[in-house]
Order: structure tokens, then sequence, then C-alpha cells
């Protein structure tokens, strides 16, 4: 049992004070009305009898006495708030992180509807056994993080803000909100705590004469994000609150794309991969359907950590939007679904500035590439020329490649540097030498299938990219090829040359990649990634909250953006590079984009996120090099009394104003 | 002299009583020889004992009996004339007399002719005085050697107690009458809440708080007290007439006073 006084030292000496006025009005209490009668013989022994009766007779004179003290001596216990198991933290900070990403949807939870629910009603409850001395701080997190309210002592607001948490059907990114917790944790530690709170503010005593002790971190999450190790906590002290079961239930479409038979366009072939996250044998029918009507299904059965891949063949010619769905009840819902497009088939335009590249043009004029791609090339003297200037700012080139040579401003469109680096934050790393590649990214969409370790590469320069530059190969003297982000459009850059310039001005290989079969491949890798070019004419996939970049050759100012499904469109106004930005993409499904009356575009939002499927609670998680144990979020629990006492204090209240009645009546 | 009343003790008339055992000392006279012959044992012969009678009607006249509408003294005078009358009627002696000092003065009768007086005086009589029971019967006594008939009008509200009252009528060997006389108000009291009593006779207080439970214990009480005169009274041969103040005069004497045979 532990207390939680809700009064300062003078509102107590002023209850105390209650009980002492009652006596006193009870000793110097009403006056008895004279009566005269002819013997107080009678009543004297009837009095008498009273009193030697027994101790009760005396307690029933005074009980309206009795009765009042103890209605007092009661409320003064509510306002003790008398609990048990409560937590007896002094005055100590706490940051409560709530994990609302798609897998918190899971409905593997006792007692309530998913985990997300249980999340909330756990952290409403330590908000409600929250002592005056403690703040609060309140940060929802999926793939990014949101303060939904900074320190404060006031659990209104806390709960106003936990109300106001809603469960995305995004992934998770721990990092961004750890780093936001601890930030603010620190900030809060070295000023005031929330300065716009009166409460606090009466509370504050002065920072600087205050001892700077790190918050309690409660991660209120299932554990479904990778181990984050390269942030330090130095103002928390993680606790984590474990939610869901470990032996849930879940089958999930992981990947689901659709393509045209290159050769017969009217032929859409679908592959999907079907994985079973769950911890029993599961079975299931996945069904297709296009445009909203049953297309075809197939079954599928997956013992526990398997997963299998379905395939659907259909002849549809016209631009196709297609769901599949698990007909399974499973633990988590979301992923049971999963949508894909088959946009307008269109192809992509890149825009080649070369002194001559045999190899690339070979790579760029492949059947499969030729078919994707419309290639134009243009001497380097044409980046210095209006006629670039008119066309970087315009939408009407998917790619474009810079061989050798870099433009006077960077276009609005991808880029793909090859033996020079574009304007924008990167920089040489490394003088001209022999390098040895020795690391490749085999993850990344651009180095799909492409086998590079074994090539000779002549003279070649390390790189270094602006803020987000991914490593794509690694070379003894440093990163050589790297892809980084611009203002919504991709540098590629690579750190040699495919073709060099010798010094009589001929053309010679620096490189043996052009005769790897690796070569054609990565130049179709870039055609399909950073051209856009991607499955042909597939509607691109996007993760839940990801921005979408809409890039179309239209005269419309707007664009009409519609979820499949959805009666409410959104208009998004195209901007002077013909690109539209939408944001609105929290929710699965197919997304139309109209121009006008004319379909211009689809994309689709999926989750296709293997650890969001992963639905299995963790029992411990790996922050900044330490593990956390999970902790049970029961022992955190107070049950509090003070209603309980409260109601008692009302029954006593009615009781002894029953008696007074009674004995006036 | 002889009267037309018979006594309750034994003596000598005409008509027979009862036996009993003889004992050395006892008036030869009285043996019944017929007896004596048959069984050979000596028995006496008792009759009823006629006598003069005297009758005292004694009305407390304290302040506890002025109380009640009417009020117990009231009906107490009204019940000691009726019996007075009656005794006035039969040609016996009667004294009508308040209890205490008033009593001195009161005048003792015989014939119808008395009446006036006797009226005359319970008029003159007011409540106070408050002398307690014990004292004034014993002041009575003192005062009237000889046996009788005693109706004592009272309400017994006395915190002596009233025992040794009547003891002392019953040990001057007269025939005592007990008329309880109480209020309805004093039987059930129409009180509630928060009250001080305050005593009429010697002014002590008593702070109670009237709720139902208290005046259950109060009715509880007096019942208790009633019967527990009733008792004392049946103990000793006293006749106990329990009398409440709003039952009309006519009922207690034709009704009450008849069937304890007060009157006849």
């Amino acid at each position: 049992m532990s207390w939680i006084s809700t009064l300062n030292a003078w509102q107590w000496a002023l209850l105390g004070a209650v009980p002492l006025i009652i006596l006193l009005m009870y000793f110097l209490k009403l006056r008895r009305e004279v009566v005269e009668v002819p013997s107080t013989y009678l009543w004297a022994k009837t009095i008498e009898d009273l009193h030697v009766n027994s101790l009760l007779q005396r307690l029933r004179r005074s009980l309206l006495l009795l009765l009042q003290l103890l209605a007092v001596l009661l409320a003064a216990l509510a306002l003790l708030r008398p609990g048990v198991r409560g937590e007896s933290t002094s005055q100590s900070r706490l940051v409560f992180m709530v994990d609302r990403s798609a897998s918190m949807q899971a409905t593997d939870v006792k007692d309530d509807p998913s985990r997300f629910a249980q999340a909330k009603r756990l952290v409403a409850e330590r908000i409600e056994a929250m002592q005056d001395t403690e703040s609060a701080m309140l940060i929802a997190f999926d793939s990014r993080a949101e303060v939904m309210q900074t320190f404060t002592t006031d659990r209104g607001r806390l709960r106003d803000a936990l109300d106001r948490i809603e469960v995305s059907d995004r992934t998770t990114d721990l990092l961004a909100a750890l780093r936001a917790a601890d930030g603010l944790a620190g900030a809060a530690a070295s000023t005031k705590l929330d300065s716009e709170d009166p409460t606090v503010a009466a509370n504050e005593e002065p920072a600087t004469a205050k001892r700077i002790e790190p918050a309690i971190l409660k991660l209120y999450s299932d554990g479904g994000f990778p181990s984050v190790a390269e942030v330090e906590l130095n103002n928390l002290v993680p606790q984590f609150v474990a939610l869901g079961s470990a032996t849930p239930n879940n089958l999930a479409v992981t990947a689901f794309s659709a393509e045209r038979n290159p050769d017969r366009p009217s032929e859409l072939q679908t592959f999907a991969t079907v994985s079973n996250f769950g911890s029993s044998r599961a079975a299931a029918t996945a069904t297709l359907s296009i445009g909203g009507e049953f297309a075809d299904a197939a079954k599928v059965d997956l013992e526990p950590g398997e997963q299998t891949g379905i395939s659907f063949k259909l002849e549809n010619d016209a631009a196709v939007t297609m769901a599949l769905k698990l007909d399974v009840d499973d633990d988590l819902k979301i992923d049971n679904e999963a949508f894909a497009g088959l946009a307008p088939a269109h192809t992509v335009k890149i825009l080649l500035a070369t002194d001559g590249n045999k190899p690339l043009e070979l790579a760029l004029g492949t059947f499969k590439a030729g078919k994707i791609c419309e290639v134009e090339m243009v001497p380097p003297s044409y980046l210095e020329s209006d006629g670039y200037k008119s066309r970087a700012s315009s939408a009407g080139v998917d790619l474009m490649i810079f061989d050798r040579c870099s433009p006077p401003f960077m276009p609005a469109t991808n880029t793909f540097s090859i033996g020079s680096l574009p304007k924008n934050g990167w920089e040489w790393a490394s003088e001209p030498q022999p390098i040895v590649l020795i690391d490749a990214d085999r993850t990344h969409p651009l180095m799909r299938y492409v086998e590079m370790l074994q090539l000779l590469v002549y003279r070649g320069r390390a790189l270094t990219g602006p803020v987000g530059t991914i490593e794509l190969l690694g070379a003894d003297v440093g990163t050589v090829l790297a892809v980084a982000p611009r203002d919504g459009y991709q540098d590629l850059v690579l750190g040699f040359e495919v073709v060099s310039q010798a010094n009589d001005g001929s053309l010679q290989v620096n490189t043996n990649w052009y005769a790897e079969r690796s070569w054609p491949v990565f130049v179709l890798n870039v055609l399909k990634y950073l051209a856009g070019a991607a499955e042909g004419s597939a509607a691109q996939s996007h993760q839940p909250g990801e921005t979408v970049r809409l890039r179309l050759e239209t005269a419309a100012k707007s664009l009409e953006i519609t979820r499949e499904g959805d009666a409410k469109s959104n208009t998004v106004t195209i901007d002077s590079g013909s690109i539209a930005e939408f944001t609105a993409t929290e929710r699965l499904g197919n997304y139309r984009v109209e121009a006008g009356d004319k379909l211009a575009d689809l994309f689709t939002v999926n989750l296709f996120d293997r650890r969001e499927s992963t639905i299995a609670a963790s029992d411990e998680v790996l922050i900044g090099y330490q593990t956390i144990a999970a902790t049970t979020a029961l022992t955190q629990q107070r049950h509090e009394y003070w209603r309980w006492l409260l109601v008692v204090m009302l029954g006593i209240l009615v009781t002894e104003w029953w008696i007074y009645a009674k004995r006036l009546g | 002299m002889k009267g037309e009343r018979r006594s309750q003790r034994k003596g000598q008339s005409v008509e027979f009583a009862d036996f009993r055992s003889y004992v050395p000392g006892d008036d030869l006279r009285l043996i019944d020889w017929n007896l004596y012959a048959r069984l050979d044992q000596l028995f006496l012969k008792l009759f009823q004992e006629e006598e003069d009678l005297h009758i005292y009607s004694l009305f407390d006249a304290s302040d506890s009996m002025n109380f009640g509408d009417p009020t117990k003294l009231h009906v107490a005078k009204q019940l000691a004339a009726a019996i007075g009358y009656v005794g006035l009627c039969h040609s016996d002696r009667v004294s009508v007399a308040a209890l205490g000092k008033a009593g001195r003065s009161a005048p003792t009768l015989r014939g119808r002719a008395g009446l006036w007086k006797m009226l005359q005086y319970l008029e003159s009589v007011t409540s106070g005085g408050n002398e307690s029971l014990f004292d004034a019967v014993k002041d009575f006594s003192i005062r009237n050697a000889g046996t009788g008939v005693v109706v004592l009008i009272t309400d017994l509200l006395d915190k002596q107690g009233y025992e040794a009252a009547l003891r002392m009528l019953v040990g001057r060997r007269m025939d005592v009458f007990l008329i309880h006389i109480l209020s309805p108000e004093e039987i059930d009291p129409p009180l509630r809440g928060d009250r001080k009593l305050i005593d009429v006779e010697d002014g002590d207080a008593a702070e109670v708080t009237l709720n139902s439970y208290v005046l259950d214990r109060y009715r509880q009480t007096v019942r208790s007290f009633m019967e527990a005169a009733r008792t004392f009274c049946s103990r000793r041969s006293i006749v106990y007439i329990p009398v409440q103040t709003d039952t009309p005069i006519e009922t207690i004497v034709t009704r009450y006073l008849r069937q304890r045979g007060v009157v006849r």
C-alpha cells in the first residue's frame, strides 16, 4: 500500500481542522427544548437503563459524532489516494513512448481489442498513478515520432494527448523516437519544465539547483523493430513493456507485384509471396480480385516460418488495379491484403550527355532496355545550352546520365554521373588510383543481381556525398558508388569512368565491367530504379506514410488522387516542374491518379514489411548496446482505492443523515 | 360499633367464615364443641367481623398531580369525592383528605349532610406542598389510629419510592385500595427530539434525545413500573387499580371500582 498526497501542507491543516470543528460543534451543540414533566422519575430510570445497558448505548448517544468523524477520516484517506503495487518514485520524470505501428493492430492480447488498445490502457493507468511530483512526456511513434505532449505534471493534458494517439498502418522506426525523447528529456532537465504549465511552474524549483536525473523511458511496444545500437541514451533509463503474445498466428502477404508480358502486353502476370509468421501451421485461400471483382484464387498451406510464392496469369489489356486477400482469421489483419496495379504503359526518356561511351550505349540498347527506354544522346557542351536549361526544369526527362561531365545546375530529375561529381555536396575523397572493390550492397534495388567484386578498375576515386548518401559499392580507397537524395530526386554517382579519354584524345576502357554480364543488368537496374521504368508499367508500391512524388507529362494543373473504395478524392496541384507530391498515403490500397478525366498513373500503398508482420512479441530489446528485458505491465499497475473510500464516505453521510432525521422525526 | 361492611378480618358476627386450629390463649367461647366431640380435636369457629367502617379517601396533591387535561389532581378529587359520597350514603365515617399538610384540615364526616363540607374541602385543596409519599402517609397514620379502609389515589411518582408508604398503611391493619392515576401523556409522551425535561416538583433536569428507541424504552419503563406496583400490591392484599385520566369518571366508579370491590 502506498499513498499519494493530493493536498499540500496548509490544505491538510485545513482538513485537520474539520474534525476539531465537528467535535466543538458537538459539545456546543443544539440547545435542548425545555419541557416540564410531572416527574423525571421514570425518565431517569429510562436513561439510567440506557446508560448502564452497554457500551453500545454510549456509542449510540454519540453515533452521529462518530459517523461524522468517520466520514472526515475517510475523506482524508481518499485524499491520500491509497493504492497498492504503485511505484514509489520520488520526484521523477517519465517518458511514455507508445508504439502505434501496424503490428500494434494485432489482436493477440487478453482483455483488450488490440495491442495498441492495451498500450493505451496501460499508459492511462500509469498516468492515473502519477504523483504530483512526477512529470511525464508522451511520444507516439511509427515510422516517425510525434511528441504528443511535452513534460507536464498535468494528468488531464496527458490523458488528452493519449486520446489523440491513433494506430497507423506504418512501419516502425524507433531511432527517431528515441532521439526525440532523449533530446527532450535532456533539454527539459537543463531548462525549465513545460513553462506553459502553471501547475509545474508553481511547484518548480530553479532548474540549476536541481540535480539532473535521467528520465524513465517507458516503451510500450511489441518489440517489432530492429535493434537500435547507434543511439546513446544519456538522459533516459529505458523500460520495455512488452505487449502481445510470443506465439501469435499470422499469415502475411510480403510481396505482391504484377507485370505485363513484354511479348504479349495483354497478358498479366502477378507474383505474390505469402509467409507464415505465426507459431503454428496455417492455411488460407488467397483471392485475387481485379478492379474489385473476383479473378482467381489459390490455396496456401504453410508451416511456421515458411513462405511460398503464388502466381496468377490473366488476360487483361487495360490499366488495372489488383488486390490479393488471404481469407484467414489471424492476429494481424492488415498484412493479409496487398495491392498492385498496372499503370498505363509508358516508356522512360533518358538524356545521355557523353563524348562517346560505347559500353553504355550497348547496355541501353539491349532488347529489354530498348523496350522500356528512349535514349537521346547529347554532347557535354549541350549542358551549357538553353535547351538543357529548359529541359532541366521540366519533367520531360526521366533520367539524365552525365558521363565524365557535370551540368551547371542539377536538373529536376534523377541523375547518374559516371566519373564526375554533381554539384550539390559531392566531393572526391582520394586521388585517381587503381582500386580494388571490396564490398557491395546487394540488397539495394540498383545492385540487384549485380556481381561486381571481381571487376578490374584501372583508375578510380573515392567519393563522399551529401547527408543521406547510401554506399552501394566500397573499394579499398572508400566509397566508389553511392546514391543520395536531392529534393525528392536521387543522384547516383560512380567514382570511376567506364570509358576514359587517353591523353591523345582516343577513348579507352577504364574497367572490364563492360565485358561482364553484370553491366547490362546494372544499367537495366538504373533504368528501372532511377528512371522509374521498374517492372515495365507496374504501379509503384509505397509504404504507408511515405510521400509519393508523381512526375507526369500533363497539361493539367491539378490531379485527383483517389484511393479505391474511398468516395472522397484528394486534389493535388502540380508545381512548376510537373511534379506533384502526395502525402495522404496512410492507408493501404490502390490509388488512382487522374488528370482531368484521364487515368494518368496508379500507385499502391502496401505494408510489405517482414518486421511488422513478425508479430511475436519479443521479451527484450536492444537499445544502444543495452539489452532491455520486458517488464510485465501488471507490476506497474496501481490499484487505487480512493473512489471506494469516497463511496463509503457518502454511504456514511447518508446513514448519518438518516439517523439524524429519525431522531428528530 | 359494628357497621354494615364486611371486613376482611375475622371477628364476631353471625356469618360463618372459617375454622382454625385452637392455640392456647384463644377465647374458649369460640371453640366448636361439636367438632371436638366428633374429631376429638379443638377447632375454633371463625365468623366474619362486621365493623363500623372508617373510610379514608386520600389523594395525592403534589405538583406532579397537576398535570394532564383534565389534571390528575382533578380526577383524583372527583374519585375521592365519589368514594366519600358512597361512604356518606352508607353512613360510614368518611375522611376525604389530601396527603400532606392540606390533609390536616380535612373534616371527618358521617351522613349525607357532610357532603357539602366534603366538597368545600376538596375545592380548597390546590396542588403543592411536595411532601414525599412516605412522609405524608406517616403523618396520616399518626393522626388516624385504628382500622378502616384507605383508598389512596396517587400517581406513585415519588423518587423515594412508594413501597414504604404502602407497607405502613398495611401495617396499620387498614384495608388498602390503591388507585394509581396516570395521564395518557405520561404513558405515551408526545415528545420527540432533543429535550431537557424539568421535574415540576424538585426542578431536576434530565437531558434526553427522544427517538423511537428511547421512547420505547420509556414505555417499557412505565409498564414495568405499573407491573411492579401491581405485584407489590397483590402480595400485600392491596387492591391495585390503574386509572387513566382520559377515562370518564363514571366508568371508573361504576366499573373499575365496583369490579375491585371498592364500591358495591
